[in-house]
């Protein structure tokens, strides 16, 4: 699925990335958390 | 008092060597063997390969971090291994002279061996350039600034960034290559005078020797994350030549055979090829004084851990613990593989043979961020070996997270990344009940402004680590 012109807007927005930023690294920690008990 | 020996301070190797050296450095004889004084921060050579950082950002001094751990250094090459009788000889850098270096427990750590000899004309000794390395990443550098000047002068370029063999891995790192070249090549207004090329074996763009990552989007529809990258790499204005992979490199062109058996070639002004990487480059020897390589490593020189080998593609694919879990040798049980040095099952990736018999399959891929998750795994096993006599740690690619950051610019302000989180790497059907058998609330691709910050992030971070600095240990592989 090809990116949207609201998806694009997304990309540049800061104030959103700032919140995809927090989102990606709880993805992380998420799975680093299962890593570290490994 | 038990010996550690391991071969090779990359990501694998230094982060088996940190934690070894916490944990028993005092009473142990923990001792790191590496052809280099400098740990090389590889992820960081796309940005040296553009100009974008100076060498001595992307190294630091490895015996001073070692002092910190109560751990040898010693600077050479193992020139052969002898597991019958627990020794390696090494071949010092300073002296010169060879050395025997007696071990309990060995762990072999020496990454990729980047095997340009694999095609012919390939490599910086030849025609093409490298980022692999530090020397070949500078050297690559120095050939693109002036190829800069060129335009600079008018002279249209045509730049070939990818994959130089049919089996290559790490489609990523030229990827991340070629998205940084279009932003460096836009900041410095000659991008209209550059044709950007990216020749690749993947069968589809984002395939990235992963099988591709689909991800789940708003609504539970799930999308092919290689559309992200193709939309990224259409707005870049870069060319894909897909599905292809080279056999020969002269002067000025790159010879290639399709998916399709169909052969071909392409002109070149600059090309950065990614080549066929093997295993160990030493041999091992029994107590007689025979070759027993083969015993050890399977024929790419890759050390056989505990994992399940011979399978077809398919019954790889529904057998996800056929992937390592300690990286222990089963011949050699005191020696372990770490990171790139081990040897996988098998591609995951769908491997294609085209109608003239030749293999083209992107590898399975081995970052930095899996390497120090193994070298974690190997040193709290022998940590245990040594103190309990039995392993309780585990960590197949089947159960680990992959980040990958393929930025566009190292800017904080307007750069660009895409981020891709993949978990597990390895699919696994049998504990996530869904067509990609990931977990699609973890993996992800996201391009956006927030992944090169998290990118900066992560390079701080993980030399901050790789450093021993406060906190070190916090901080995750």
């Amino acid at each position: 699925m090809r990116p949207t012109q609201l998806d694009r807007f997304k990309m540049k927005c800061k104030i959103y990335q700032v919140w995809r930023f927090v989102v990606l690294n709880l993805k992380i920690l998420k799975a680093v958390d299962h890593s570290k008990r490994a | 008092m038990a010996k550690v020996v391991i071969i090779g301070a990359g990501f694998a190797g230094h982060t088996a060597a940190m934690y070894l050296g916490d944990a028993i450095g005092k009473e142990h004889d923990i001792t790191v063997i590496h052809k280099f004084d400098i740990f090389g921060f590889v992820p960081s050579w796309v940005w040296l390969g553009i100009g974008a950082v100076k060498p001595e950002e992307t190294t630091f001094k490895l015996k001073p971090v070692y002092d910190k751990f109560n751990v040898n250094f010693v600077q050479g090459t193992v020139t052969s291994v002898h597991p019958d009788e627990n020794y390696v000889i090494v071949n010092q850098a300073n002296s010169g002279g060879e050395a025997s270096v007696e071990y309990d427990y060995l762990v072999v750590a020496t990454g990729a061996h980047m095997n340009y000899d694999a095609t012919p004309g390939l490599g910086p000794k030849k025609f093409t350039e490298s980022i692999c390395h530090l020397d070949s990443a500078i050297q690559a550098r120095d050939s693109y600034l002036q190829l800069v000047e060129k335009m600079k002068r008018g002279e249209r370029q045509r730049l070939v960034i990818g994959t130089g063999h049919p089996m290559a891995a790490c489609q990523g790192a030229a990827f991340e290559y070629i998205t940084n070249i279009h932003a460096d090549l836009t900041q410095r207004g000659v991008r209209d005078k550059a044709e950007l090329v990216y020749l690749t074996n993947e069968p589809a763009i984002g395939d990235f020797g992963v099988n591709g990552i689909n991800v789940v989007k708003p609504g539970g529809r799930i999308a092919r994350g290689g559309d992200l990258i193709d939309a990224a790499m259409d707005d870049f204005g870069i060319v894909k030549s897909i599905r292809r992979g080279v056999k020969e490199v002269d002067e000025k062109k790159i010879y290639w055979e399709d998916f399709e058996g169909n052969f071909g070639e392409d002109d070149y002004d600059f090309a950065m090829l990614i080549p066929q990487s093997r295993g160990v480059k030493f041999p091992f020897f029994d107590k007689n004084g025979e070759d027993i390589s083969s015993k050890v490593t399977n024929p790419g020189g890759f050390v056989l851990a505990d994992g399940i080998y011979g399978l077809s593609y398919d019954e790889l694919v529904k057998t996800p613990d056929a992937w390592p879990a300690n990286y222990q040798n089963p011949q050699y049980p005191n020696i372990f593989s770490a990171g790139i040095a081990f040897a996988p099952p098998g591609p995951i990736s769908v491997p294609h043979v085209t109608k003239n018999g030749t293999s083209i399959t992107p590898g399975a891929p081995r970052t930095g961020m899996i390497s120090g998750v193994i070298g974690r795994v190997v040193a709290l096993n022998i940590i245990d070996l040594i103190k309990e006599g039995r392993m309780t740690h585990h960590e197949r690619m089947s159960e680990m997270l992959a980040v990958c950051i393929a930025s566009n610019g190292k800017s904080l302000w307007n750069g660009s990344a895409i981020v891709m989180i993949i978990y597990p790497i390895v699919p696994d059907h049998t504990r996530y009940d869904n067509k990609e058998g990931r977990d699609l609330f973890v993996t992800r691709v996201e391009r956006g402004l927030s992944g090169a910050w998290l990118k900066q992030m992560v390079e701080t971070t993980f030399m901050h680590k790789f450093k021993g600095n406060i906190g070190w240990k916090y901080i995750p592989e």
